[in-house]
């Protein structure tokens, strides 16, 4: 090598590096180096030191190979002699077999201690069931203890702040991932398996997530959010979720709820007189169920994540708890309701996802109006 | 002596006794040396390997333009280029092509040219075997991409997780083609496998202990014997999935009270040690090019021998950390966390040691070596991403993101690609009887080099911001944007690059006629193949080489003087063998190999599609067998132009030729 392509050579391995730092400025709220939780607080700073080891690590070798390039390379007075001829050295060489194996069994010894930490469950924590199904996950809570789930909600999880949650994640078909990074590692959702994990949320806000588990067609859609409130909204949000559908006063949102009942019946359910009790009888899908819309309009995102409920007032790219029942986000939701394949790929020859009910646009104005009441 | 004759009293069972002379009558006995059927009937390990090397090219193409189709869906945020259900088969046949198609062969065309080279042998242990191995390869390959005719490609994932790849999830006949295809590339690898493995223990040259085989060798005896004990654990799931697929059985059926962890432990028991399987050769390959162009011995060579073997062993006890997000419960997974730090230990010695031959050396830049510099900076990125998900809380927010994809990227493509694009530069002068273009050769290294980091850095931050893998599209908004269309960018630089190296070999080859030839040793090269002409002749070595030390082709050359200084006493050209043939007995070409491989991809398209064609599949399966164990070895017809590879003692001119063989027994080269 010349000092031109070796120069060259240092230059190509430096820019990687220079433009890591550059891109720390990003927003992203999928980073796994963002820690909101207690949780995956334990696992930054477990990793955080390897990631620094392995940094001095990886500079030592690079700037090693480059100076063992300069060094010895072959001079153009060179007079054709041989270089000593090392054939090893046993002490060295046993030295560096033993010292990274030092250095790793403290790494080691470390991981362990969090692996054992992060599996403990406080005693008292409060339980949600969450369980994946293509392509989007729910939420099952069991308020009163009594083994049964009183409220059923998709999408979105809601979690009071500043309080550990216990998760139980489950599957109703392929195996999904549930992951919230600034939150906690992920863990898969295995049908048949029931996987503890546990989340806590310093402090109120929404933290995003994405299925991490191949899932098939929709994967890149199923997409999840944790919202963590106060709480005293979070016991508002309980009382509210307890409530059944009501039939609306409004004349459009009425018949609404009568093409809901016509169209959807067949895998949404809406609990209460304003709803559909009566004629659902399970979803006709392969996971056998479909999301219960009885609080469609308290949450944040619809359609496996994919879609804001709500337009985003402050325009800061996310639709904040505040931000929440404000103003409707009609255009999407009519998208969806139009073309529900087109919008997300599913597969609903197979009961595979929602199926394009061919609705008309009278009919859909109709839904729209009766979805906003179910609050 | 390192071959055991087999005792004379055992009756040769190939040779039958008045077996006809044109075996069933249905094929004549190949004897072309030139055209397609040399290359079709062929049982040359040399051109057996060439042909591993030709394919894996192809196929290297093909998942490279499945590779750019991804990046080109990926460059910016809510792209439509691919449809979910297109995208998710095109990065799954692009796992399955890299992996299966690519490496594993082009591995497979270093060991089966080299390996009898390095050893001072006359062949491959079963000639015949290894033509049926590369055969059933190429035919298990062509199966699997047929599928893109014939209702899809594969669509659960090279990992293919239960119960994702059942008829219900995965309704195409992709899954069908991936779990027969493999099932077909399996029996490829495990047939090549034990060839290679009888070779390394049989058929060195005399002297040739264990401890004195090139690095090379010893990692390809690893490599193989990893494969004869890795490929029956995914067979045993590829015929599980078979099953539940086309046959309605309940294996991984979660209803039926299945666990759908069963695939993931085969899958990974077998994956684990796959990855040492893609990477060992080229880390032997690199092993033999820094010595070289350092004009030193390998650093330590038992530790680079026994370091191997150590990866070659713990690469079994690591699987679950492929599964640290799985639930396997927290001792299990503590267990695996700590098992994957101390594999880095090897590794790291393979390292420092390669570091330690370039030290003091006197380094020659040529292509070969630059490549196996990048390998050892590259693998070294790869290794330590690896360790850091080796501390499995780590991982489980790093599983699955792109920082596995760079990981892998930066093991596969930066370890393994790079050794062998290396090796290509080196053995091509061996191969073809000319060189590769130098200069060309640089420019091709630093736009690998460049495209290869712009594609496959990036990646790391990717994955850290939580970009998930296997994703069709992302939003905008979460800071995806930049670093994805920049790794695009990168792709398409290593496609250039790729471009660049056919021209390359395309180029060479026309100036060849003006150059002067490499002839035997143009490297001043350490091992046996450096010893024989270039392009190295149809029955290798004149006579075996009596091997006294290690890197004995080297020690050759050179010696000390009085004053205990090593010089060169001896010019490679006037020790190297001149290429007479006429002293060596070759194993007669056969078709047979060639149609017995024919009936799998016959079999799997049967059982897919309709049964009537998998018997007939079978037949041609059957027939072909018994067209095999009829045929004699050697061609009766034609008299051996020499006597037998190892019975230069006891060779009587009176006796015929045909006789001989019988009379002393076969040895295992011909009986297969």
């Amino acid at each position: 090598m010349t000092a031109r392509s070796s120069r060259r050579f240092k230059a190509a391995l430096l820019a990687p590096l220079l433009l890591t730092l550059a891109a720390c400025a990003d927003k992203a709220p999928l980073d796994t180096l963002e820690p909101k939780g207690p949780e995956a607080r334990a696992i930054d700073q477990l990793s955080d030191p390897v990631f620094a080891v392995a940094g001095v690590v990886f500079l030592l070798v690079q700037f090693g190979v480059l100076y063992l390039a300069i060094k010895f390379r072959k001079r153009k007075d060179d007079d054709d002699s041989l270089p000593p001829q090392v054939h090893g050295n046993f002490k060295l060489e046993i030295g560096w077999t033993i010292l990274p194996a030092l250095v790793l069994a403290a790494v080691g010894a470390g991981s362990v201690f969090t692996i054992l930490d992060l599996a403990d469950t406080p005693k008292d924590a409060q339980e949600i069931t969450v369980i994946g199904q293509q392509w989007w996950w729910e939420y099952r809570y069991d308020v009163d203890h009594d083994g049964k789930d009183d409220i059923v909600t998709a999408n979105d999880l809601v979690i009071p702040a500043g309080e550990p949650i216990a998760l139980t994640i489950t599957s109703r078909d392929v195996i999904h991932s549930f992951w919230i990074p600034a939150l906690n590692g992920k863990r898969d959702a295995v049908p048949g398996r029931e996987h503890p994990l546990t989340i806590e949320a310093d402090e109120p806000g929404v933290f995003r997530g994405q299925c991490t588990e191949f899932c098939g067609l929709s994967h890149g859609y199923m997409r999840m959010r944790v919202v963590a409130l106060s709480p005293a909204d979070y016991e508002a949000w309980l009382v509210n979720q307890l409530t059944d559908a009501e039939v609306p006063a409004d004349t459009l949102a009425k018949a609404g709820m009568d093409q809901f009942r016509t169209s959807c019946s067949a895998c949404h359910l809406v609990r209460g007189d304003g709803g559909n009790e009566d004629l659902f009888k399970g979803a006709a899908q392969v996971s056998g169920a479909a999301p219960n819309l009885t609080h469609f309009a308290s949450r944040g995102v619809f359609a496996g994540g994919i879609f804001d409920l709500w337009v985003d007032g402050d325009g800061n790219g996310e639709v904040d708890t505040v931000e929440l029942g404000q103003q409707l986000n009609v255009a999407d939701l009519k998208k969806w309701l139009r073309d529900p394949p087109g919008e997300k790929p599913m597969y609903p020859q197979g009961s595979r996802g929602m199926p394009n009910l061919e609705l008309t646009d009278k009919q859909i104005d109709a839904l729209v109006a009766y979805l906003k009441t179910l609050e | 002596m390192a071959i055991e004759k087999r005792p004379s009293d055992v009756p040769a069972l190939t040779s039958g006794v008045g077996v006809a002379r044109a075996p069933l009558g249905v094929f004549a006995r190949p004897r072309a040396k030139t055209g397609w059927r040399s290359w079709v009937s062929t049982v040359d390990h040399k051109k057996i390997g060439i042909m591993y090397g030709a394919a894996s090219l192809f196929f290297f193409v093909i998942g490279g333009v499945e590779a750019l189709l991804i990046r080109a869906q990926l460059a910016a945020p809510g792209q439509k280029l691919l449809s979910a259900a297109l995208y998710n088969q095109v990065f799954t046949m692009h796992g399955i092509t890299m992996i299966f198609l690519v490496v594993m062969p082009m591995g497979a065309a270093f060991m089966n040219y080299l390996m009898p080279l390095q050893i001072g042998a006359r062949d491959v242990a079963f000639p015949r075997l290894n033509a049926l191995s590369f055969w059933t390869f190429l035919f298990g390959g062509i199966f699997l991409n047929t599928s893109w005719f014939l209702g899809g490609g594969a669509d659960g994932g090279w990992f293919a997780y239960a119960p994702n790849t059942g008829v219900i999830f995965s309704p195409s006949h992709g899954m069908d083609f991936y779990a027969i295809g493999l099932q077909i590339t399996g029996i490829a690898s495990l047939i090549g496998g034990v060839n290679l493995v009888v070779t390394a223990l049989n058929m060195r040259a005399p002297g040739m202990t264990l401890m004195k085989m090139p690095v090379f060798t010893w990692m390809s005896l690893v490599t193989q014997v990893l494969l004869v004990f890795a490929i029956p654990v995914i067979s045993v799931a590829l015929f599980l999935l078979t099953f539940d697929r086309l046959f309605d059985a309940n294996f991984f059926n979660v209803g039926q009270g299945a666990d759908p962890l069963l695939w993931e432990h085969l899958f990974w028991i077998f994956g684990h040690p796959e990855v040492y399987i893609l990477i060992l050769p080229a880390f032997g390959i690199v092993s033999e090019i820094i010595p070289v162009f350092s004009r030193k011995p390998i650093f330590g060579y038992p530790f680079m021998v026994f370091s191997g073997i150590a990866i070659g062993f713990m690469g079994w006890g690591v699987w679950a950390h492929h599964m640290f997000a799985s639930g396997l419960g927290p001792i299990s997974v503590a267990a695996f966390s700590v098992s994957t730090m101390f594999i880095a230990v090897p590794t790291g010695v393979k390292i420092l040691n390669w570091m330690a031959t370039l030290w003091g050396g006197k380094i020659s830049f040529t292509t070969p070596l630059l490549f196996s510099i990048g390998l050892v900076a590259m693998f070294t990125i790869g290794g330590l991403s690896g360790v850091t998900h080796a501390v499995a809380p780590a991982d489980t927010q790093q599983t699955d993101t792109y920082y596995i994809v760079a990981h892998f990227h930066y093991v596969i493509f930066g370890g393994a690609l790079f050794g062998f694009l290396g090796g290509f530069y080196f053995w091509w002068p061996k191969v073809f009887g000319y060189f590769l273009n130098d200069k060309i050769g640089k420019v091709h290294f630093w736009l690998t080099l460049i495209g290869f980091n712009l594609t496959f850095g990036p990646m790391h931050i990717l994955g850290l911001q939580g970009m998930s893998r296997r994703i069709q599209t992302y939003r905008d908004g979460y800071g995806f944007n930049f670093w994805n269309l920049v790794s695009t960018v990168g792709a398409f630089v290593i496609a250039l690059s790729v471009l660049l190296f056919f021209v390359n070999i395309v180029r060479s080859k026309r100036e060849a006629g003006s150059l002067p030839p490499p002839g035997p040793d143009p490297w001043d090269a350490r091992s046996l193949e450096w010893s024989i002409p270039s392009p190295t002749p149809e029955h290798n070595f004149d006579d075996d080489p009596i091997v006294t030390e290690l890197d004995h082709w080297w020690h050759q050359k050179y010696q000390e003087d009085e004053s205990g200084r090593v010089v060169k006493v001896h010019e490679p050209e006037e020790i190297a063998m001149i290429g007479d043939g006429s002293r060596a007995h070759l194993p007669a070409p056969s078709y047979w190999p060639i149609t017995l491989s024919a009936a799998f991809p016959l079999i799997g398209y049967g059982v897919i599609f309709n049964l009537a064609v998998a018997f007939v599949g079978a037949a041609v399966l059957l027939g072909s067998m018994v067209g095999w164990a009829l045929e004699p070895p050697d061609d009766e017809d034609q008299a051996p132009h020499g006597h037998d590879d190892h019975d230069g003692a006891d060779d009587d001119p009176a006796v015929d030729a045909s006789e001989e063989l019988t009379s002393e027994g076969e040895e295992v080269i011909v009986n297969d």
